[in-house]
C-alpha cells in the first residue's frame, strides 16, 4: 500500500515536472523571457544614466559650495583683513558639524597663517584648478581616511586661501541610490518573470484545451468539429481554420471510401458470382472434371480473400482510426489466439509459449486485434522450422505507458533491408516466394490494424529469427 | 424451408433462388425493400434474407418495420459493408445473423439452416443433455461419452463439440465455428480450424465402428447424419 502511494506521489511529481517543462518550453514563456531581458537592459541603462547624473550634480553642487565659501573668505578679508578671516575660520571649525569646510590660509612664502588643514597634504591635481587629497579624520574616536575636494584662491595681498570639503556623504548617498536602483532592477526582473510564467501558463491552458479538443476529434472521427466558443482571439481563428481543414479531409476521405466501396461492388460481387456458378457446375460434373474445377474454385477463393484483405486494409487506413471500441483484456485475447494456433504448432513440433503474467486492458476492437495477432502467429508458425520455438509475451510496462506484445520465432528472420518493405501490400520476401503460400497482405493488415488502434508494429532480429513487437496505447 | 429473399441485384437474387431450389427450398424474391415488406405481410416464411442497400427502403429499416409489426421470423442480413461497426449495427437492428458479400452459397445455406432450426425448436437452449446417435453430452456435469466410453476433452474441444451437437445434422462452416466457438470474427490465413476438428475427431471417432463427424466438401463439417429439410 505504502509502495502504491509512493508510486502515485512519484507519478504526481513526474506530472508536475512535465507540466513545468511544458510551461518553460512554451512559446509564450520564451517570448516573456526575451521581453524581460530587453526590459531589464533598458531599466539598467536608464538607471545607470540616472546614477551618473545624480553623482555629477552632487559633485557640481559640492564644487559650487566650495567656490562660494572661497568668495566669502575673500569678502571677509577685504572687509576685515586677516584677523577677520582667522575669526571666521575659527567660528566654522568650532561648529563641530561632521561634514564641514576645512581651511588653509598661507602667506606669500607659503607659511600657514590660519586654518586647520596641514600645509602640504599630497594633492592630486584635477582639471580647472581643483585638487583632491586624502586625510585621516577623527570620527567618534576612530580615525578614518576621508577623500577631500579642495580649491585654492588668492584672497588678496599675496594671501592664498584653500577651502576643502570631504565628499564621503555624497559617496554614501550615491551608494544608497545605487543599491536602491539595483533592488528596483531585481524586483523588475522577478516580477517580469513571475508575470511571464503566469501568462504563459494561461496561454498554455488554452493550447491544452485545443489539444484535448483535437484529441477528441482524432478519436471520434473527422465528422466532428472543434467547439468555437467565446472570443479567444487567435485560438478562435485557429479553430475556425482547423474546422475548415477537417471539412476538406472529410470530403477527401468520403471520396476514398466511395472508391473502395465501388471496388467491393464492381469487382468482388462478379467474382463471387463466378465462384458460386463454378461450384454449381462442379456438382453436375464427374469426378475428374470436378476435381479440376475444385482447384479453380480454390483459386477464386484465394483471389476473393486477397480482395477482402485489401479492402479491409483500405477501409482501416482511410478511416479515422478507432472510435469508441471496447475494453479488451490483452492477456485473455493472446491466450485465445495461442490456443487457436497451438494444435497447428504442435503438428509441426513447434514449442509455442505464452507469457502474460498480468491482465492488461486496452481499448480496441477484439475481432481486429485477434486478426492482427493471428496473422503474426500464423506467419511465425509458417516460417519456423520443425522443433523450433515461438514465444508470445505480453510485456509489463509502466502504468499508463501502453502495452507491448512480443512475438518471437526461431525462423530465418527478415533481413534488415527488407524489414520496411514487408509492410507494403503484396510484398513478399524473395526467398519465401513459392516456398510458402500467401498473398503478401498479412503484415500489411497487421500494420493497418495496429495503426487503427493508434499503435505501431516493429520488427527486430531474434538472433536467429524474427521479433515482432506490437505497441498499443 | 420457405425463404423470403429481398435483394435488388437481379443476378445475385437469381443465383440464390436457383441454389435454394437445388437444395430443395422454396423461395420468394422481392426486388426492393417495399416489395419485401408487402411480401412479408402476405405470407409466413421460415427465414428471410435481406440485402442492406436497396432502393425504396433499405434493409435495416425493413427489419425495424417487421419487428415493430410483431414479425419475429429469423433474418439474415446480406451486405457489402463488412466493417465491425456495420455488423454490430446490423445485429442491433434486430437481424439474427449477418453475412458479408461476396459469400459462398454453402455458407449462406448453412447459416439459414441454423436460423431455421433455432426458430423451430425454441427450447433447445435450455436442454441439459445433448445426444447424437450413440454420442451424448451432459451439459450440467460437462461429461461426454460415446457408447459406454467416457471421452476426455479440453475446454475448447468441449465447446466445439457442444456447438456441433447443438447443430447436429446441419452443415456448420468454419466461419460459424470461429464466431461461436472462439467468439471472434476474423479471417484465418490457414485452416487452423481443421486441425482442431481433426483433434476432436481423433477423440470421438477413432476407436469406434463408424464416424460421426463428416467433412462437407467446400462448406464445412456436419455431425451425425444429414437432416432433411
Amino acid at each position: 500500500m505504502a509502495q502504491a502511494t509512493g508510486s502515485v506521489l512519484n507519478w504526481q511529481a513526474e506530472r508536475n515536472t512535465v507540466q513545468i517543462r511544458e510551461v518553460v518550453n512554451s512559446l509564450t514563456f520564451r517570448y516573456i523571457v526575451k521581453y524581460v531581458t530587453v526590459l531589464s537592459a533598458t531599466v539598467f541603462l536608464l538607471q545607470a544614466v540616472f546614477y551618473l547624473f545624480f553623482s555629477y550634480t552632487s559633485f557640481v553642487e559640492l564644487g559650487d559650495s566650495v567656490v562660494d565659501e572661497l568668495e566669502t573668505l575673500q569678502l571677509v578679508y577685504r572687509g576685515q583683513g586677516l584677523a577677520g578671516v582667522d575669526q571666521y575660520i575659527a567660528d566654522h571649525i568650532a561648529s563641530q558639524s561632521v561634514h564641514r569646510f576645512y581651511y588653509l590660509v598661507t602667506d606669500k612664502s607659503g607659511t600657514k597663517v590660519s586654518g586647520d588643514l596641514p600645509v602640504t597634504p599630497r594633492y592630486r591635481e584635477f582639471d580647472d584648478g581643483w585638487l583632491g587629497f586624502e586625510m585621516a579624520l577623527q570620527n567618534w574616536g576612530k580615525s578614518i581616511d576621508v577623500d577631500f575636494l579642495a580649491r585654492p584662491m588668492d584672497i588678496g595681498d599675496g594671501y592664498r586661501a584653500m577651502v576643502a570639503r570631504d565628499y564621503a556623504d555624497i559617496v554614501e548617498r550615491a551608494e544608497l541610490v545605487f543599491r536602491t536602483l539595483v533592488r528596483v532592477m531585481i524586483a523588475t526582473l522577478i516580477l517580469g518573470i513571475i508575470g511571464g510564467f503566469f501568462s504563459a501558463s494561461r496561454a498554455l491552458v488554452q493550447v491544452e484545451q485545443l489539444n484535448r479538443e483535437i484529441s477528441r476529434i482524432v478519436r471520434g472521427g473527422p465528422g466532428q468539429r472543434l467547439q468555437v466558443e467565446g472570443d479567444r482571439g487567435y485560438i478562435r481563428a485557429l479553430a475556425t481554420i482547423m474546422n475548415q481543414m477537417l471539412e476538406q479531409m472529410e470530403t477527401l476521405m468520403q471520396g476514398v471510401r466511395r472508391v473502395s466501396d465501388n471496388i467491393a461492388h464492381d469487382l468482388r460481387t462478379p467474382l463471387s458470382r463466378m465462384r458460386n456458378n463454378l461450384s454449381q457446375l462442379r456438382d453436375r460434373l464427374g469426378q475428374v472434371e470436378g476435381e479440376q474445377l475444385e482447384r479453380i474454385i480454390e483459386d477464386c477463393d484465394d483471389l476473393l480473400s486477397s480482395f477482402n484483405a485489401l479492402l479491409r486494409i483500405s477501409a482501416l487506413e482511410s478511416g479515422s482510426g478507432l472510435a469508441g471500441g471496447q475494453d479488451v483484456e490483452l492477456g485473455a485475447l493472446l491466450h485465445d489466439v495461442v490456443e487457436l494456433y497451438e494444435p497447428l504448432a504442435h503438428e509441426r513440433e513447434i514449442d509455442l509459449l505464452l507469457s502474460a503474467p498480468q491482465p492488461q486492458v486496452c481499448r480496441g476492437e477484439a475481432d481486429l486485434l485477434f486478426q492482427m495477432f493471428a496473422n503474426i502467429l500464423d506467419n511465425a508458425i509458417k516460417y519456423t522450422p520443425s522443433r523450433g520455438q515461438i514465444r508470445v509475451q505480453l510485456r509489463t510496462g509502466a502504468p499508463g505507458a501502453g502495452h507491448s506484445v512480443l512475438i518471437a520465432d526461431s525462423g530465418p528472420g527478415i533481413p534488415l533491408g527488407e524489414r520496411k518493405n514487408v509492410f507494403r501490400r503484396f510484398y513478399r520476401v524473395e526467398a519465401s516466394r513459392g516456398e510458402h503460400p500467401g498473398h503478401g497482405l498479412g503484415l500489411s493488415l497487421v500494420q493497418a490494424i495496429a495503426q487503427y488502434h493508434y499503435g505501431t508494429v516493429e520488427l527486430a532480429s531474434n538472433n536467429p529469427g524474427l521479433q515482432v513487437w506490437v505497441h498499443l496505447p | 424451408m420457405h425463404v423470403l429473399l429481398v435483394e435488388d441485384d437481379k443476378q445475385v437474387g437469381a443465383f440464390i433462388l436457383a441454389e435454394l431450389g437445388v437444395a430443395g427450398h422454396s423461395c420468394v424474391h422481392a426486388l426492393d425493400g417495399e416489395a419485401g415488406r408487402q411480401a412479408a405481410l402476405a405470407a409466413m416464411f421460415d427465414v428471410m434474407v435481406i440485402d442492406r442497400m436497396m432502393p425504396r427502403m433499405d434493409g435495416m429499416t425493413l427489419i425495424k418495420h417487421l419487428r415493430e409489426g410483431g414479425d419475429h421470423t429469423p433474418v439474415l442480413v446480406l451486405s457489402a459493408l463488412g466493417d465491425v461497426d456495420d455488423r454490430v449495427q446490423g445485429l442491433h437492428c434486430g437481424a439474427d445473423d449477418y453475412l458479408v458479400k461476396p459469400f459462398a452459397m454453402a455458407e449462406l445455406l448453412a447459416r439459414l439452416h441454423v436460423l431455421h432450426r433455432r426458430a423451430a425448436a425454441p427450447g433447445a437452449d435450455t436442454q441439459t443433455k445433448l445426444a447424437v446417435e450413440d454420442l451424448s453430452m451432459d451439459l450440467l456435469r460437462q461429461h461426454v461419452q460415446r457408447q459406454n466410453t467416457t471421452i476426455n476433452l479440453q475446454p475448447r474441444e468441449y465447446k466445439l463439440l457442444e456447438y456441433l451437437m447443438r447443430h447436429a445434422g446441419q452443415v456448420v462452416t468454419r466461419t460459424m465455428l470461429l464466431e461461436h466457438v472462439w467468439g471472434y470474427h476474423f479471417d484465418p490465413q490457414t485452416n487452423v480450424i481443421d486441425v482442431h476438428v481433426s483433434r476432436l475427431r481423433q477423440k470421438i471417432d477413432k476407436d469406434f465402428d463408424y464416424t460421426l463427424l463428416a467433412t462437407v466438401r467446400g462448406a464445412g463439417y456436419r455431425l451425425g447424419p444429414e437432416l432433411a429439410g
